[in-house]
């Protein structure tokens, strides 16, 4: 049920712990959850399944590790922050700049963005899971996952696009 | 979600570049790009960073070892799922046997992790994982006959949940009359909130639960440090109206009973007595309550 999802697992878990050695525990961990878990029936979609799993995984654990770089309480706050950032930010990104992006600086800006629009652009662009699975794994509203993976984005083509 | 007509044109925009619109809904985003130079530019910046994400942002590999930790894992998992009961034993299993591979190949920084692995912490965080879960009305996930203890495992785990994130409501309020809309405008039918301020058990704000596919109106009271979290669903047919029942579950108390065709159950950290006590002054507020509704 996890082997085949290992990769997209480990990725998550990588991209949201930003280390390695914290992501092979992130998804140690996971796995025994997800183990524990099966007991329980038959899973439909594994493969968002394991990645939920590992999610939420992730999130105890930076919660549990590193409280101060992740911010899911105040999340409010928190939007209408980045909300602010972003019109402050200059409305001429390059187009070709971005298309030309490489792949240390689309890791830093991905890598730079807070956690909760982190994770909707790799389980999006890179997991590739549909809204509606990325809204289950961070228990939130498809209109919330749409607007966090929007945000992400110019936060990404800003940066990317003005480097 | 509401019927509000037109949303954000970047959402659209993502919408269509994700795959994620419908053909009704593509056909519209390209007539609105055809006729706007500047969306159709922002478009093609969604779309060269999107490209340019899958094509070249990281996308690390799992380590071999890690492959193998995780292969010999699943092996485990197998043979116990083919047992009774097997989600108990072959998490021990599996952790007993993780446990040697861990330690092995590394060394220093690891002294606050191993406090990660103790079992305390663990069935707490997997009580966690439950309550996020289902929260997040991922039903679909555990095709499990919907049985009367899964909802007391949802409610449970709700009020867990609650507990260790110190948010265990949505709305936050002691005044029944804000609660109540609030939980009519989310949930169809009328949920009974009474107050019971005076008994020594103030209201501290509603929440919805999510049993199953089914979402619970659930009340939350407080009683000293200790929270009680009380929700409301349709009585079982023929128990319209049954004396409280107490039990435990994972060390919480739980007292449930029906009254006037809706039951109730209600989870706590509280000293069984006081959790009794609760049971007697809700039901007696919300009988007054009907009593005093007809006549206005």
């Amino acid at each position: 049920m996890v082997l085949p999802h290992l990769d997209d697992a480990y990725g998550l878990a990588r991209w949201l712990t930003g280390n390695q050695t914290d992501a092979e525990d992130v998804v140690q961990e996971a796995c025994i959850r997800a183990l524990a878990a099966l007991g329980a029936g038959v899973v439909e979609r594994p493969r968002a399944w394991v990645l939920t799993i590992v999610r939420n995984t992730a999130f105890t654990w930076l919660a549990k590790n590193r409280p101060k770089t992740v911010m899911l309480t105040a999340d409010e706050q928190f939007l209408e922050a980045a909300a602010a950032k972003e019109t402050r930010a200059p409305a001429n990104p390059e187009d070709e700049l971005i298309a030309s992006a490489g792949q240390a600086e689309l890791d830093a800006a991905i890598e730079a963005l807070p956690h909760l629009f982190r994770e909707v652009v790799v389980m999006r662009d890179i997991n590739g899971l549909s809204y509606r699975e990325i809204a289950e794994a961070v228990g939130a509203p498809v209109g919330t996952v749409m607007s966090r993976l929007a945000r992400a984005r110019a936060q990404l083509i800003d940066r990317l696009g003005s480097r | 979600m509401t019927t509000s007509p037109p949303p954000d044109p970047t959402l659209l925009l993502q919408a269509a570049l994700d795959g994620e619109l419908d053909a009704a809904g593509m056909i519209e985003i390209e007539a609105r790009l055809a006729a706007d130079p500047a969306l159709a530019a922002q478009y093609a910046r969604l779309g060269a960073l999107r490209d340019s994400i899958t094509a070249r942002a990281s996308r690390p590999r799992a380590p071999d070892s890690l492959r193998a930790r995780i292969t010999s894992m699943t092996q485990t998992g197998g043979e116990a799922q083919a047992g009774q009961n097997g989600g108990q034993v072959h998490t021990a299993q599996v952790l007993s046997m993780t446990r040697p591979t861990r330690s092995e190949g590394r060394t220093a920084p690891r002294s606050n992790r191993s406090r990660w692995l103790d079992a305390p912490y663990r069935s707490l965080a997997a009580s966690l994982m439950l309550g996020i879960a289902l929260g997040a009305g991922a039903s679909g996930l555990f095709t499990e006959s919907r049985s009367g203890s899964d909802v007391e495992r949802a409610i449970v785990a709700g009020f867990i949940r609650g507990r260790l994130s110190g948010q265990s409501v949505d709305v936050a309020t002691s005044d029944r009359h804000t609660v109540k809309p609030w939980l009519a405008g989310k949930i169809p039918g009328a949920t009974t909130v009474v107050d019971l301020a005076k008994d020594g058990f103030p209201l501290v704000g509603g929440r919805i639960d999510v049993a199953g596919a089914t979402p619970l109106p659930t009340l939350v009271y407080q009683r000293r440090e200790h929270q009680i979290a009380l929700s409301e669903t349709s009585a079982p047919a023929g128990e319209n109206n049954s004396p409280p029942r107490r039990e435990r579950r994972d060390g919480y108390s739980i007292l449930r009973w029906t009254d006037n065709g809706r039951a109730y159950l209600a989870v706590s950290d509280l000293p069984a007595p006081d959790l009794d006590a609760f049971g007697v002054a809700f039901r007696r507020a919300a009988a007054a309550e009907r009593e005093e509704t007809p006549k206005r």
